[in-house]
């Protein structure tokens, strides 16, 4: 069985049902709607290199957050709400696309060759423990397990940021920041208080998001993850002993640093740092769309004969 | 208030110099204009005068809702079955007013309702019945947007309050396009551009994707708010009609939105049952 090339089929068929599912009949709209590439060289970001990669990005960014005066909201806070589209980000592989990579060559969905996104390795691999680098990084994960979004899962964090537009809300109140994303219409509610901590047998998708403000920083702790999701089309991954930190920082007024430190002992050697950015979607009118994926899935059976399974983190339980 | 504005002209008019007098006409017409605000301000005051307000002062529908309602089973009357508690229904006058073909498709869906139901299924519930599911759900409020987040399959509903129109159709989504506008202290969502997938409880009520709602969301106090939704669909009904339930603040100090996703609980099942034959 030529795996990589019927994954890549499955992937594309999953890639086109998802728009029809989402909005069949819809196709006026969507012919005027702006192209969403998923990787896209600009000159400069918010000031700072857009063409260097993540890490070239990370270095000057946090270097414009200290001085830039961001605009507010009326409860005070650096206003991030907006629609927003990744940037110097794809989902391929958080450790990069390298010209030497096969799939760059795939006939049916190729990859792009792209530098890494990791940003505090010097060779941007993250830095798993032997027996996990063998699951994640196209290992055990990608030639067995059924990519939990291609199943149509929630994207899990923080690879929703990487995949479709989303948009950030700051209500009234300040009690709460949202999240919603547009990849399979999911949410992230991120509580700004320091209350109690969730049980830690309650499991969650996208995990429990607490947040603060650090400055100008939103930073959201994330918590309680039941470890289903990947971190992308690789099979990267941590477990439901996760902890992630990610920190919100605008550096211009359409333009944030996104950063996360990923922090699971059963997993890493370390804790380790992904970082892009997220840019304004400025188009008058621009709406999020409904893009349902669950409800117009016709291809899951074909690739569980394929002889995928489920993975509901299977590679990893037990251990 | 008028009589306030009598006293205070009255002790005005105690001096009698032209500036007084002065002074005393360009008062009278500022408080004369206040009470009147104040008086065509006081009906929507008079119906709860202390409810909790956003800074732009609507009604601050904020927090985490549910409903405690039989409709999540059969918006209509029913009595009890294996499973089913009984309940009292939710439709005014308890009569949906289906065409006779509806009313046989109905009588189907009831028949086949065990797989025909699309929560079966795992898909989104659509609207109404997302609301009144037996699941939390988490209104947020910011100057443009009420956003609805609930906690069964990570649903959404953006409810535009910025005055912008539904976009052009045809469009099918599981949980329509949601426009808002606030009549007095009432959110009201004008809601349209639905599948004809979904359904209104587990009986087998159901719509076309001609559906047309309109929702009323009103705080009558700090932890309720009166759900009122007219359903119009010329395809499958003879007339709109109406259905009405309290939606219920949840209490408890710790209270979070959680998350169930019905379609991966049911492949979580599916992948356990693999490992074990």
């Amino acid at each position: 069985m030529n795996s990589t090339y019927l994954r890549s089929i499955l992937t594309l068929t999953i890639a086109l049902a998802v728009p029809y599912a989402a909005s069949a009949g819809q196709a006026d709209d969507l012919s005027t709607s702006p192209t969403r590439p998923q990787v896209r060289a600009q000159e400069s970001l918010g000031g700072c290199p857009g063409d260097s990669g993540a890490a070239a990005f990370h270095e000057c960014a946090l270097e414009k957050a200290e001085t830039f005066e961001p605009p507010r909201t009326p409860d005070g806070r650096p206003d991030l709400q907006g629609y927003w589209n990744n940037r110097l980000a794809q989902a391929f592989s958080v450790e990069g696309v390298s010209g030497s990579e096969p799939l760059v060559n795939d006939d049916v969905m190729p990859w792009t060759i792209s530098p890494p996104m990791v940003i505090d390795s010097s060779d941007g691999k993250i830095p798993y423990q032997p027996w996990a680098a063998a699951i994640g990084r196209l290992g055990v994960n990608y030639e067995q397990y059924i990519d939990p979004r291609t199943q149509c899962g929630p994207g899990g964090v923080p690879r929703l940021a990487l995949q479709d537009v989303n948009q950030i809300l700051q209500p009234w109140g300040d009690n709460t920041v949202v999240w919603l994303f547009e990849d399979h219409h999911v949410n992230r509610v991120i509580t700004m208080d320091d209350g109690p901590a969730l049980g830690e047998n309650i499991k969650l998708w996208n995990g429990y998001s607490r947040g603060h403000w650090e400055g100008n920083t939103l930073v959201i702790e994330v918590d309680n993850l039941n470890g289903y999701t990947w971190l992308d089309d690789s099979g990267n991954f941590y477990t439901d002993a996760a902890h992630l930190v990610e920190r919100l920082t605008l550096i211009d007024a359409n333009t944030i640093h996104y950063e996360v430190t990923v922090e699971d002992p059963n997993v890493f050697t370390r804790p380790w740092k992904l970082a892009w950015a997220l840019v304004k979607e400025t188009q008058p009118g621009f709406e999020l769309l409904e893009e349902a994926c669950w409800e117009g899935e016709r291809d899951l059976p074909r690739i569980l004969e394929a002889g995928y399974k489920y993975y509901f983190g299977e590679s990893w339980q037990g251990r | 208030m008028t009589s306030v504005v009598t006293i205070f002209l009255s002790r005005l008019s105690d001096g009698s110099s032209e500036r007084k007098d002065a002074m005393r006409h360009r008062l009278a017409r500022t408080l004369i204009a206040v009470a009147i605000l104040l008086a065509a301000s006081g009906p929507s005051e008079a119906q709860v005068s202390n409810l909790p307000r956003t800074p732009d002062g609507r009604p601050d529908l904020q927090g985490i809702w549910q409903a405690l309602s039989p409709a999540a089973w059969d918006i209509q009357d029913h009595r009890a079955q294996l499973g089913v508690p009984p309940g009292q229904g939710v439709v005014d006058g308890n009569d949906i007013p289906y065409q006779p073909w509806a009313l046989a498709k109905k009588q189907e869906n009831l028949a086949n309702r065990l797989a025909a139901d699309p929560i079966t299924k795992g898909y989104m519930p659509g609207v109404p019945r997302i609301m009144y599911m037996p699941f939390p759900f988490q209104l947020v409020q910011t100057a443009d947007y009420v956003a609805m987040i609930f906690e069964y399959a990570h649903g959404i509903r953006t409810v535009h309050t910025n005055g912008t129109p539904h976009p052009r159709g045809p469009i099918n989504w599981w949980l329509g396009d949601s426009r808002g506008h606030w009549d007095g202290d009432t959110l009201v969502v004008d809601v349209v551009h639905f599948t004809d997938q979904t359904w209104f409880d587990q009986t087998g009520n159901f719509h076309s994707d001609a559906l047309h709602l309109v929702e009323r969301y009103t705080l009558t106090g700090p932890d309720h708010i009166n759900y009122e939704v007219t359903v119009e669909d010329p395809t499958v009904f003879t007339r709109p009609w109406k259905m009405r339930l309290p939606l219920y603040r949840r209490k408890e100090s710790n209270v979070q939105l959680l998350d169930y996703e019905p379609a991966f609980l049911m492949q979580e099942e599916a992948a356990k049952q693999d490992r074990e034959n």
